[in-house]
Order: C-alpha cells, then sequence, then structure tokens
C-alpha cells in the first residue's frame, strides 16, 4: 500500500472511533496535494488533513485531539503533542503576565517543568495535587524539555497519588549565593504568588500576607543546583521563624533586613541537602548544616596521599 | 545551549593551585568567561575559597578600590573589591582582620613586564566559623587529589595542556595537599581555633600596584 493510503487510513480509523466517516478519496487527495505538490512534512500534512476534517464535519474539538499518555521521561522531543498524569511538585513565580502558572510536576519516571500560558484560560493547579494535563505540547526552552498548557489542553485533578522518583539524591555543597527575593516576602492571598512591592504579578495591587523563603545556589564543585528553603528549613537553619523575621523588619524599620540577616548566617556555610533533582533544581527535603570535618574522612584522604 | 548560560561552577582549589594559572584561555566571544587554566589541569573562572582574610587596604586614599590579602593553609591569594562588587565592599567593611571568610570570586591575571600575576575579583565575603574552613580544606583537598589523579592518566585534553605549559611536579601537589590535611588533624584533635598558616611553599610577592592600571580586572 502507498503511504499516502497508510496514512490516510490511520486519520480515517481515528475518525471512525468517534462515529465520523469521512470521505477516503478526499482525503487521499489532499494528503497528495501536500506531500508530493507541496514538499510539506508528513506529521504537517496530517495535521493539516485532520483539521481540514474537524472542520468541514463540525467535529467539536476537545472530541478530536487525544493525545498519547506518556511518562516524563519519555519526553524527549519538542513539539509533540501528549497527555501526562503528573504531581504538582513545585510552583514558582511567574515572571511574565502571559504566564498563569510555571512551576515543576513529577511521575515516577522523571520532573518536567510546565507552563500554563495565561492565553490558555484553564484553572490552576495547587502544589501536592496530581492531575491528568491532556493534550500538552512539548517544547525546549533554554536546553530543557518542558511542557506548555494551551488552549486545546486540559488539565483534570485526579484522585490518584502518583509517586515522584523514588532516587532520592543527597548533596553537600556551599551556599555560593541567595536571590534578591528571598527573605520575608509577601505572598498574594489568591494565587500564593510572591508579590513585589506589594504587587502581585497577576492580581495586581491586593492584600498579601507574610511567608519566608530562601531561593539559593548550592554548589559543590562539580555542579550547582538551585534550592528553595521553605519557612520550616529556615527556622530549622537559623531559628529564625516568621514570628522572628517580623520582629527583626520592625526593629529596623526594613524588611530587607531579614534578607540581610539570612545572608550573613547562611552565605559561604556547607549543607546537606536531601531531595530530589529535577532539571537543575533539587527539591529539599532535608537539609543540615554540615559544621566541621571528621577526623576519620582526613584520615582516608591522607591515606591516599601516602 | 544556544544563547543561555548556566550559573557556573564554583571551583575548588587551594591557592597554591590558583597562584600558579597563569594560562588563559582565549574568550570565545565578549560575554563568555574568562577561564584560566591551573597546573592541575582544570579550568577556572569562578572559585569559593574559605580562608583567612589577613588584610585590607584602600591602595590609595578614597580610591574606592580596596586590595585584600586571604591565606589558605597552602598560601596567600590577592584580590580586590571595589564598588563594582557592592555585595563584597559592603560586608568587606564590616570586618576587622584578621578574619576567617568564604569568598565567591572569579579569578583574574594581569600582566606586569613579562610576568602573569593571578588576584580574585570576590562576588561576596562573607564571615564564617572554623567548621566552614576545616571542611572547606577537606573538600578541597578531596577535590586536588582527584585532578592530580587524572593528570596522570594524561586523557583528557585540557590536562594534556596543562603537561605541555606547567609540566607540574605532582609529587609537589601531593605535599601541599597532605600539608593543608595535616592543619585540619590539629584543629579536630585539639579544638584549636586558629592554626599556624604554613608558609613553606608560599612565593612572595613583590607587589607594587598603585601604578598599574586595574580597570580590567575590576571592571565587567
Amino acid at each position: 500500500m502507498e503511504r499516502v493510503e497508510e496514512l490516510a487510513d490511520q486519520i480515517l480509523s481515528q475518525f471512525a472511533g468517534l462515529g465520523y466517516e469521512i470521505n477516503r478519496d478526499e482525503v487521499i487527495k489532499r494528503l497528495k496535494l501536500l506531500l508530493y505538490e507541496f514538499k510539506v512534512p508528513e506529521s504537517e500534512a496530517v495535521r493539516t488533513v485532520r483539521n481540514w476534517i474537524i472542520k468541514e464535519y463540525g467535529i467539536p474539538r476537545e472530541k478530536v485531539v487525544e493525545a498519547p499518555l506518556v511518562k516524563i521521561k519519555d519526553i524527549t522531543k519538542p513539539g509533540q503533542w501528549v497527555s501526562l498524569k503528573a504531581k504538582v511538585v513545585q510552583i514558582w513565580d511567574s515572571t511574565s503576565p502571559s504566564v498563569s502558572q510555571v512551576g515543576l510536576i513529577g511521575d515516577e519516571t522523571g520532573i518536567i517543568k510546565f507552563v500554563i500560558w495565561a492565553k490558555s484560560g484553564k484553572g490552576e493547579v495547587e502544589e501536592g495535587k496530581c492531575y491528568l494535563f491532556k493534550n500538552v505540547v512539548t517544547d525546549s526552552f533554554q536546553g530543557r524539555m518542558q511542557i506548555n498548557v494551551g488552549r486545546t489542553s486540559e488539565i483534570v485533578e485526579i484522585d490518584e497519588d502518583i509517586q515522584l522518583p523514588p532516587r532520592e539524591i543527597e548533596v553537600i555543597g556551599a551556599l555560593v549565593a541567595i536571590q534578591q527575593n528571598s527573605g520575608l516576602i509577601q505572598r498574594c492571598e489568591q494565587c500564593h504568588r510572591v508579590m513585589t512591592k506589594g504587587i502581585c504579578p497577576i492580581h495586581g495591587k491586593v492584600k498579601g500576607y507574610d511567608d519566608m523563603r530562601v531561593k539559593g545556589v548550592l554548589d559543590d564543585g562539580e555542579n550547582v543546583y538551585e534550592i528553595i528553603l521553605n519557612e520550616g528549613n529556615i527556622k530549622d537553619l537559623t531559628g529564625i521563624d516568621l514570628e522572628k523575621a517580623k520582629q527583626i523588619a520592625s526593629e529596623r524599620l526594613d524588611r530587607n533586613a531579614v534578607l540581610s540577616e539570612l545572608k550573613r548566617i547562611l552565605l559561604g556555610r556547607y549543607f546537606k541537602v536531601a531531595g530530589v533533582r529535577g532539571g537543575r533544581y533539587l527539591l529539599v527535603r532535608r537539609v543540615e548544616k554540615i559544621l566541621g570535618v571528621k577526623a576519620d574522612e582526613v584520615d582516608k584522604l591522607l591515606e591516599v596521599l601516602a | 545551549m544556544n544563547g543561555f548560560r548556566r550559573r557556573e561552577v564554583a571551583r575548588r582549589a587551594f591557592a597554591y593551585e590558583i597562584n600558579r594559572s597563569t594560562y588563559r584561555f582565549p574568550r570565545e566571544d565578549e560575554k563568555s568567561p574568562a577561564y584560566v587554566l591551573t597546573p592541575l589541569g582544570v579550568r577556572v573562572n569562578r572559585v569559593f575559597i574559605v580562608g583567612a582574610l589577613l588584610d585590607k587596604e584602600e591602595i590609595k586614599p578614597d580610591s574606592g578600590i580596596w586590595r585584600i590579602r586571604v591565606s589558605d593553609p597552602t598560601s596567600a591569594i590577592y584580590g580586590y573589591v571595589s564598588r563594582f562588587q557592592p555585595d563584597a565592599l559592603e560586608s568587606l567593611m564590616e570586618i576587622d582582620v584578621p578574619e576567617l571568610v568564604a569568598i565567591v570570586g572569579k579569578v583574574r591575571t594581569f600582566e606586569v613586564g613579562a610576568r602573569i600575576f593571578v588576584s580574585l575579583r570576590p562576588e561576596y565575603v562573607s564571615p564564617v566559623e572554623s567548621g566552614v574552613r576545616d571542611y572547606w580544606v577537606y573538600e578541597t583537598a578531596k577535590h586536588t587529589i582527584e585532578r592530580i589523579k587524572a593528570m596522570e592518566r594524561k586523557e583528557d585534553e585540557d590536562v594534556k595542556l596543562a603537561w605541555q605549559i606547567y609540566n607540574p611536579n605532582l609529587d609537589e601537589y601531593r605535599a601541599i595537599v597532605k600539608q593543608a590535611l595535616l592543619t585540619l588533624k590539629g584543629t579536630i584533635a585539639e579544638g584549636e581555633e586558629e592554626e599556624e598558616e604554613i608558609q613553606e611553599f608560599e612565593e612572595e610577592f613583590e607587589f607594587e600596584e598603585e601604578e598599574w592600571d586595574l580597570s580590567d580586572i575590576l571592571k565587567e
């Protein structure tokens, strides 16, 4: 059978499954035109013909586009339509008004960045909950894979607990940088995003509530890991909790005083962080300060030199 | 990685090794990091160093450029801090020497006549506890030993280049690492706060940098 016929039958079978009978000759004619005449790549030709069918037969879009269910580790190429079940691991601050939400999702095979575009009009996801991400597009941004949630995508909460990759890694490194938007911060009451100068990137000038975090870089001399420490981590490491932080801020009449204080206590120190690696991020599960070095570790190195 | 640069790793190396790193890689373009090759065959731009801040002085009154001298157990290294490094300058002003500090900074080279000197351009200077220094010496020893092993294998391109340019005596570096580690044994066993710095391998620089144009190493 000719390749064109093969493609046509693939397309037809998909619509037949939905209860639509499509004119086979017409499909073949259009495919031939696109492939032989216009020299369009196969995938584009198929997409174009499918779009034509959808329009011509008045088929509701959601019904047709059903991308295959994949695991995160299989996402290696940009421009693929996929669906996946995943848990929201972390939500970051959106840096652009065109992005509604951005962060990391994970399944048992890996962790990947997701972007929900504001234009998509999709509902917001919550950290720790699991969802079916239907018809999302894979993309490559700054050399890493991510998924984009657009207008034709769908996000459905599912009642499943998806396990993240079991392999936890442990890194001992020095905290070599703390980013500016750390310390005593304000989050938007509606979306929990970090606000700058009382302004939420999405909701504008709204009421916020206080929180604490440290966004920093852990460096072990071989790799860098971006880490986020929450209030609990910070309290364990520095003894400064939210109340104490507010006290520092009001005593010095400066919220930034908390950041300076955290920098003074944390920068240049070594920490052991256990967590799951996702891209260049290390999702902190446990963190402790390294206070020194044990004599037997030094002896081991000296033996190597002997 | 078209157009996108990840944050660069801060290498761990003793001042002894950094001070002897005189080979500069040509820059790919204006924005790419300026790497130097150490005698043990690693490309270095950003480094993390923990040591004793021994001196800080403004090179000329009201110049706003401060010269610092920091020493780890192997050697001392000079650094320059100016208003182009506001974080480092701010904390430096609050530190009374001598003090144990952690420094993240870039390695810079500059020529004086036929000689090439190495200095640090700190991004921050942060007073730390002696435990941090201990761990740094241990960690840096570990990394240096790995580099010595790589030098023995002679496989890596940068390693081959290092042999060609420096032809280092690896035993000299083993001795340096050993000395550094032995200072730790002192602190751990006796709990002493400050160890005497080992100066045996240090080459003394005669610095009269007032006459030099420092703009290259300070700007950017």
